[in-house]
C-alpha cells in the first residue's frame, strides 16, 4: 500500500508508535519551514543541518547493516567516514599532496574503495572469531586511522587538515552553474523581515540534492537487501551462527558482505562531508562520532532502517540543538555537557522504556512480493506488533 | 580445511541419475567414521571411533553421560577439529571441513537445546532451511529478482506445506521465541527437512520434551525416514530409542562399545555395565 494512492489506508495500517513518530515529525518539519520563512532560522544554515543530520542517518544505516542486521560490533565507525572523506578529499582538495583538483566522482570512488579494502583486511582475520574480536579489533583500527591521519603529513597534511575541496556538482555541466543561474527569491512572510534565498540557499539545496541521492540508494538498497534471504541469513547468523552453518550457510562469507557494505555506505557519509563542509581534518575522525552513531541505532532500532534514519535526525537535532542553550542565560549549564547529558538520559529512557527501539523492525524478512502471492492468508503486516516487541497500544 | 574434501568424488551432488549410479557403488554407507579421535588437553573424549551408517536406517548413538556422543556429533558435523581419524559423507571425505561445507555434502544436524533465533517469526526461522536460494546471493537481489521471487514463493510454500504436516501451520506467524521447548523441537525438525539431507544428525530430539509432542516427533522422524532421509540420532530416552532405532551404536568413554539391533543391545552385559558403572569406576 503506497502513501500516495491510499494515505487512509496507510495511516490507518501503522502502529501508535509509528503514529505518534509520523506526527512529531510532521510537527517538527512544520516548525522548521515557519522559522525558515520568517527569518528565524537562516535558510542556508538550516540546509547545512539538515545535511549534517543526513550524513549521520548514512552512517546509521551503514552501522545498522553491520550491527543491527548481522550483530557485527564495528566501533570504527568514524574510521570508515574518516576514509571516505580523506579518500574524496585527497584526490579533489586544493592543497591535497597526493592528488589535488581530481572529479569529485574520483574521490567518491577512491573513498569507497579505500574503506572496502581495509574492512576487508580487518575482516579477514577476526570474523571467523567470536563478535569480541571485531570488536578489539575496530576499537583498535579507529585509533590506528586517526594517527595515520594526524602524523602522516607527506600522505595527509597532517593536523592542518585538507581545504579547499570542491562541492561535489563544481564541474558539471548545468549543476556546475546552477547557483550563478538560479536567481535570488525574497519571501516576506513577516512584514518588514524578508528573507533572501540566495546563492548560498541554492548552493546548500544541491548539496541537500547530493545527501538524498546517497541516502536514497543506500535506504532502497538496504531496504530489499534486509527483506529477502540474505537479510534473513544475516538475522539468523545474529541470532545464532552455529545454527546456520549447520544449516550450510557459509558464515564467513555472510558477515563479510554484510561488513564490507557497512563500511562502504559509512564511506560514503564521509565522502558527502568532504563535499558539504569543504575542509576535512583529524578531528573528523574522533571517536566520539562512532558514539553518536551508536546512540543512534540503539534509538532508532537495531536492525530497522528506518530507525536508524530517524535515530541519524534526533542525535543531530540533540548535538545541534543544545548549541542554542548558551543563549538562554538562566540556564547553569554549558552546552557541550549538557549535549552528553541528553543524549546519555535519552539512552537511559529508551534502554528502560522500549529496548527494542523506537521504531525496530516489524515486518517479516520475507521476499515482499513472495507473501502476497504465496501466503495471502498470512500477510506479514499481521505480525508488526509481535516482531517490534509488543503491542504499541 | 577445504582442501580435505575430495572433489572428485562427490557424484552424488549432481542429479538423480548420478547418484542412484554412485549410491549402488558405495555399499549403501552413508556415513563412514573411521578412528576418529579428539582430546581436550589431556582429557580424550572420542578415542579411536569407529561405525557406519547405512542409508535408509534409523540409527541411534547411545552411551551414559560424558560417553562423548555429542562431542562425535560436533567431530562428525565439522564444529570440532578431529585430532585424528575420518568422516565420509556420501563417499566424500569431509574430515575436518567446515560444517556448512559438510552441510553441502548432505549431512544436516539439529542441536540439543533447540536454537531460538530472536526476532523471527515461525515461518521466517523455517525458511532459512532451504539450499542454494537465489536470494542468498547479495548481487542476484537486484540482477535477477525475478529468479528471487519466485524461488522465495516455491520455498513459502514448501515451509506452509511442511508445517502442515508438521500440524504446527497455526504457529507460522508467532515469534519463534515464544514456542515451547517441544515445539522447537519440531519448527527444528521442520527447517532441517527443507534443507533436504541425506542424513539427519538429531542430537536428543526428545530431551525435555512432554509424551504427546514425543511421540509425535517419533512418527515425524519414522515418516521422514520412510521418505528416504537417513537418521542418525543421540537420545537417552531409551523407550523412545529401542521403538524408532535399528541399529543402535552403543559409546562408551569415546569408543564404540557395541552395536546391533536394540534388543541384542538391550540385553548386552557390556552396555548395562557401562550404563550402571560396573566398568570398575
Amino acid at each position: 500500500m503506497s502513501v500516495l494512492s491510499d494515505p487512509r489506508g496507510y495511516w490507518d495500517e501503522l502502529t501508535a508508535t509509528e503514529r505518534g513518530v509520523t506526527a512529531a515529525l510532521g510537527l517538527v518539519v512544520f516548525g522548521l519551514v515557519l522559522a525558515l520563512l520568517t527569518g528565524a532560522l537562516g535558510a542556508s544554515y538550516f540546509l547545512f543541518l539538515f545535511g549534517l543530520a543526513g550524513m549521520y542517518a548514512l552512517l546509521s544505516l551503514g552501522l545498522n547493516s553491520q550491527w543491527g542486521f548481522t550483530g557485527l560490533i564495528n566501533f570504527s565507525v568514524a574510521a570508515f567516514f574518516g576514509l571516505g572523506a580523506y579518500g574524496a578529499a585527497l584526490m579533489t582538495a586544493g592543497n591535497s599532496p597526493i592528488a589535488g583538483g581530481l572529479n569529485p566522482v574520483v574521490g567518491l570512488l577512491v573513498g569507497l574503495v579505500l574503506a572496502a579494502v581495509v574492512a576487508v583486511a580487518i575482516g579477514i582475520p577476526t570474523l571467523r572469531l567470536r563478535a569480541d574480536y571485531l570488536a578489539i579489533a575496530t576499537l583498535g583500527l579507529a585509533e590506528v586511522i586517526r594517527l595515520i591521519v594526524l602524523n602522516e603529513r607527506q600522505w595527509t597534511n597532517g593536523s592542518q587538515g585538507l581545504r579547499g575541496i570542491p562541492t561535489f556538482f563544481e564541474d558539471w555541466p548545468v549543476l556546475g552553474t546552477f547557483t550563478e543561474v538560479m536567481p535570488a527569491i525574497e519571501v516576506e512572510l513577516v512584514p518588514g523581515s524578508p528573507v533572501v534565498f540566495g546563492t548560498s540557499f541554492w548552493q546548500q539545496s544541491l548539496n541537500v540534492a547530493l545527501l538524498l541521492i546517497f541516502l536514497g540508494s543506500a535506504f532502497l538498497i538496504l531496504r530489499r537487501a534486509q527483506r529477502s534471504p540474505w537479510g534473513r541469513l544475516l538475522r539468523t547468523i545474529r541470532s545464532d551462527e552455529d545454527l546456520a552453518k549447520a544449516l550450510g550457510k557459509n558464515t564467513y562469507s555472510y558477515k563479510m558482505q554484510s561488513f564490507v557494505l557497512g563500511s562502504v555506505i559509512m564511506a560514503l557519509a564521509g565522502v558527502f562531508y568532504a563535499h558539504l563542509n569543504l575542509f576535512v581534518n583529524p578531528g573528523d575522525l574522533d571517536p566520539i562520532t562512532t558514539f553518536y552513531v551508536w546512540v543512534a541505532v540503539i534509538l532508532g532500532g537495531s536492525g530497522s532502517n528506518r530507525g536508524a534514519l530517524l535515530g541519524g535526525f534526533v542525535v543531530v537535532a540533540i548535538r545541534e540543538g543544545s548549541r542554542f542553550v548558551g543563549d538562554i542565560a538562566w540556564l547553569p549549564v554549558g552546552s557541550a555537557p549538557l549535549r552528553l547529558l541528553a543524549i546519555g538520559l535519552l539512552i537511559i529512557l529508551v534502554m528502560r522504556f522500549r529496548p527494542q527501539g523506537i521504531l525496530p523492525p516489524q515486518r517479516e524478512l520475507i521476499w515482499p512480493s513472495a507473501v502476497d502471492n504465496a501466503a495471502p492468508s498470512r500477510p506479514d503486516r499481521g505480525v508488526r506488533d509481535a516482531k517490534g516487541g509488543g503491542s504499541d497500544d | 580445511m577445504t582442501d580435505a574434501i575430495e572433489t572428485e568424488k562427490p557424484a552424488a551432488d549432481t542429479d538423480a541419475t548420478t547418484r542412484t549410479n554412485a549410491d549402488m557403488s558405495k555399499d549403501d554407507v552413508l556415513l563412514r567414521v573411521e578412528n576418529l579421535q579428539k582430546a581436550f588437553g589431556a582429557l580424550v573424549v572420542t578415542d579411536h571411533a569407529t561405525f557406519e551408517v547405512e542409508r535408509g536406517t534409523i540409527t541411534a548413538l547411545i552411551g551414559p553421560n560424558g560417553a562423548g556422543k555429542s562431542t562425535l556429533f560436533n567431530l562428525v558435523s565439522g564444529f570440532y577439529e578431529p585430532d585424528g581419524g575420518t568422516v565420509t559423507v556420501n563417499g566424500v571425505d569431509v574430515t575436518g571441513a567446515e560444517p556448512y561445507e559438510v552441510a553441502e555434502h548432505g549431512l544436516i544436524r539439529t542441536f540439543q537445546t533447540p536454537r531460538k533465533l530472536e526476532g523471527m517469526t515461525v515461518r521466517e526461522a523455517m525458511l532459512v532451511g532451504p539450499q542454494a536460494q537465489p536470494g542468498e546471493s547479495f548481487v542476484k537481489l537486484f540482477t535477477s529478482p525475478g529468479a528471487v521471487a519466485t524461488a522465495e514463493e516455491r520455498n513459502l510454500e514448501r515451509v506452509e506445506r511442511i508445517l502442515a504436516e508438521f500440524e504446527i501451520d497455526h504457529l507460522a506467524t508467532q515469534p519463534a521465541t515464544d514456542l515451547s521447548g517441544g515445539q522447537l523441537k519440531l519448527v527444528e525438525l521442520a527447517r532441517a527437512m527443507l534443507a533436504e539431507p541425506e542424513i539427519l544428525l538429531l542430537d536428543e530430539p526428545v530431551a525435555g520434551v512432554n509424551p504427546t509432542l514425543r511421540n509425535k516427533l517419533a512418527d515425524q522422524i519414522r515418516r521422514l525416514n520412510e521418505q528416504g532421509t537417513t537418521c542418525l540420532l543421540i537420545e537417552h530416552d531409551m523407550e523412545f530409542v529401542m521403538s524408532l532405532a535399528d541399529p543402535v551404536i552403543v559409546l562408551d568413554r569415546g569408543s564404540v562399545l557395541t552395536e546391533g539391533p536394540p534388543s541384542a543391545i538391550q540385553s548386552d552385559d557390556t552396555v548395562i555395565d557401562a550404563y550402571l558403572g560396573g566398568g570398575g569406576v
